[in-house]
């Protein structure tokens, strides 16, 4: 007579547990909906606007017209374009290689506990806090040819009038700006790997080489990978050092001041979005490979 | 590794908005009260304040809002505003703009005789300086505007410098050797800055280069193709490149100020000795470093061909946008503003070319008005194309490549040229 019963108030407790979670998630669904709604109307309808926009002449004040994939053909063959693509390429790896690598580096040695380690971290975080606009300022007097980099260095570079030297001196100040925003997601990474670990490779015999190659980078891949996302993501972006620095001039304009100033300089407004939608599905197809290279480590 | 992934998919999720979120269109209305923007220059500024408040006062119920927007971002935000019709009623653009981009594209209307006071265009034409409304006319023969600020081109020379080395500023520089002659002298004394032309950006490397076509008698271009390689036009980009370089040299362009918030640094601090200036630029030495400004003197641009006097001229117009459904009473205060001339002349040395403007008592308080005078007298308007903006880059970049890049003259200008035709035919 018992079974009964208890299948009735089993059956019937599940069901109020699946009510409830039903009515949980439509509440934390209800508390997205505004935050959803911006990101539909600011983000993702632009995004579907632009592959609209980039099969029509529009010149902002004129009615678009409809020409295919005329925009598309012409980049393929624009110099220009082809110029900021390669130098956009060249930031990137340029940047974002060293830079990880020097956080890696620096992530090492400032995870060791010893007095001054917190100030050292904290001069080390400083260029991440400060905006490109006033990076970029700054260093525009540390570039100049009587500027800080040539009197330590003992140079004498035109570093941001020159095309042989103008994108070397952005991707220094770069590397300057950038490797704290990595550094943090090493010294995460590491704090979280089990001290233990490097215990007993100690006792075992293993050198400091040793333990950083067999264990602290494995173990760091999670990390490393994400960051190398960040980095193809910030690479490719990069926009703020470029306008304020040279204005794109001495082979230094990168695809989003290439698109910036096709769009709202020049007012060609399908010529601008054809770059979008090019440099969408590069970059979708980059992540892809970084996703499907994730997937065979797992 | 699902977290990785996700945060991959995240990655790539935010990638592809990045990408695509910025060529979207945005609206917004207008308002019911005469909308006015202007370019950022402080004692304009003052001066349009100053007026509006006394309009206000002297029409009830009319309420003018004045916007003003950083030089930087004026065509931009004007561009983007006027396609969305929440552009403003008057709009204060330079020729160059009017004519290449906001005349051909049907955006603005034409002047109104009647909310001027005048029964025909014909009347309005004839209160200004013949040739000064050039910059407003369209191909159509219309004219869509009235000057706000009509600038010549001259010389500045520091004099104290000069005295350092030994050279009398009245005696004129009348060609480019004449400067290079006296730049190698200052640099003697010490002055080794004696001339540079500025590196702001595509803008001013455009107009300084325009000074120097409209004297050898180059252009950018004919129909849709590009002259830069003509010989002309050659000329002109070889006199800039032998001034920044080789033997001519009188200044070194990697050290001048590329800071275009404060375009005439140099000159104003003493670092340099000459330099291209127009009339607003000495109100902001004045103002800004008014000991170096007690020993500038304003001498005629030196020449290519002394016998074959030219000048670069330009002016920004009051024009009215042709979306607007206040005109009348747009025009009416353009009207307004036009019949101040003088608080322009004293407030911020700007001059509206009114027929006899240099006779009035403001104008002759204004410091080497002779100068100016003579200056306007052989000004010519830049040539303009469709797509300047591209075009101006292009030329940046001749100047570039000519300048720092030691690329030969007739191979940047080849270059360049071939861009401006791809650019107009694209």
């Amino acid at each position: 007579m018992s079974s009964p019963s208890v299948t009735t108030r089993s059956s019937g407790s599940s069901s109020r547990g699946a009510a409830s979670r039903a009515r949980r998630s439509l509440t934390g669904f209800l508390f997205a909906v505004p935050a959803l709604a911006l990101f539909l109307v600011f983000a993702i309808y632009p995004g579907v606007q632009v592959f609209g926009l980039s099969l029509f002449d529009y010149s902002l004040t004129s009615p678009p017209v409809f020409v295919g994939f005329d925009n598309f053909v012409f980049l393929s063959t624009d110099p220009r374009f082809g110029e900021a693509l390669a130098q956009t390429a060249f930031y990137a790896v340029g940047t974002y290689v060293p830079a990880l690598a020097l956080a890696l580096v620096l992530a090492q040695a400032l995870s060791t506990r010893i007095r001054g380690m917190g100030l050292a971290r904290l001069f080390y975080f400083l260029p991440l806090a400060m905006s490109w606009v006033a990076v970029s300022i700054i260093w525009r007097v540390v570039l100049h040819p009587d500027g800080l980099l040539n009197q330590v260095l003992g140079l004498d570079v035109n570093w941001l009038t020159s095309s042989d030297s103008a994108k070397w001196a952005l991707v220094i100040m770069s590397i300057w700006k950038e490797t704290g925003f990595f550094l943090i997601l090493f010294l995460a990474g590491l704090a979280s790997i089990p001290p233990d670990v490097y215990e007993a490779a100690r006792i075992d015999g293993a050198g400091a080489w040793r333990r950083f190659w067999y264990m602290t980078f494995p173990l760091l891949r999670p990390v490393t990978a994400v960051c190398a996302i960040m980095a193809i993501l910030r690479g490719m972006q990069s926009f703020s050092p470029q306008a304020v620095l040279t204005d794109g001039a001495f082979g230094t304009e990168v695809v989003n001041l290439f698109v910036y100033k096709t769009a709202f300089e020049s007012a060609r407004m399908g010529r601008a979005s054809a770059v979008a939608v090019l440099m969408f599905v590069l970059l979708l197809g980059l992540a892809l490979v970084q996703l499907r290279a994730l997937r065979r480590k797992d | 590794m699902t977290t990785q992934r996700t945060l991959a998919a995240l990655a790539t999720a935010s990638l592809a908005v990045a990408a695509l979120a910025g060529c979207s269109p945005s609206g917004n209305d207008g308002d019911v009260t005469i909308s006015f923007w202007t370019h950022t220059h402080p004692p304009m500024i003052e001066v349009y304040e100053t007026l509006i408040d006394e309009y206000e006062k002297a029409n009830p119920g009319v309420t003018v809002d004045y916007q003003t927007i950083p030089n930087n971002e004026f065509n931009t935000k004007m561009l983007t505003s006027l396609s969305n019709g929440s552009g403003p009623d008057i709009i204060n653009m330079d020729d160059s703009a009017l004519r290449g981009d906001y005349i051909p594209k049907g955006l603005l209307a034409p002047v109104d005789p009647a909310a001027l006071g005048e029964s025909s265009v014909d009347d309005v034409q004839a209160r200004y300086v013949e040739g000064t409304l050039e910059g407003a006319t369209g191909d159509d023969g219309q004219l869509y505007g009235l000057p706000s600020e009509f600038n010549g081109t001259a010389l500045a020379i520091n004099v104290a410098h000069f005295a350092d080395a030994g050279l009398d500023p009245e005696v004129p520089l009348e060609t480019w050797d004449d400067l290079v002659a006296a730049g190698q002298k200052l640099a003697a004394a010490g002055h080794t800055q004696a001339f540079s032309f500025l590196y702001l950006h595509s803008g001013w490397y455009s107009q300084q280069y325009q000074t120097l076509l409209h004297q050898t008698g180059g252009s950018i271009a004919d129909g849709d193709t590009g002259t830069l390689d003509s010989p002309e036009s050659v000329e002109a980009l070889q006199w800039w490149a032998d001034l920044s370089g080789g033997d001519k040299s009188v200044g070194d362009p990697n050290k001048t100020s590329r800071e275009a918030t404060v375009p005439f640094q140099d000159l104003a601090t003493g670092f340099q000795s000459m330099g291209i200036v127009y009339p607003w630029a000495m109100d902001q030495i004045a103002e800004t470093n008014p000991e170096t400004y007690a020993n500038l003197k304003v001498v005629p641009l030196p020449q290519v061909d002394a016998s074959n006097p030219s000048s670069r001229v330009y002016a920004y117009y009051w024009a009215v946008n042709k979306a607007s459904k206040q005109q009348e009473a747009s025009w009416k205060f353009v009207q307004f503003l036009s019949e101040h001339s003088e608080d322009f002349l004293t407030g911020t040395d700007f001059v509206q070319p009114l027929v006899g403007w240099e006779q009035s008592a403001a104008a002759q308080d204004i410091p080497f008005i002779e100068t100016w005078g003579a200056a306007y007298a052989t000004g010519k308007f830049d040539q303009v194309t469709p797509h300047y903006a591209e075009v101006q880059d292009a030329i940046a970049e001749m100047v570039n490549d000519a300048v720092f890049d030691g690329v030969a003259v007739e191979e940047s200008a080849k270059n360049a040229s071939d861009t401006v035709t791809r650019i107009l035919q694209g």
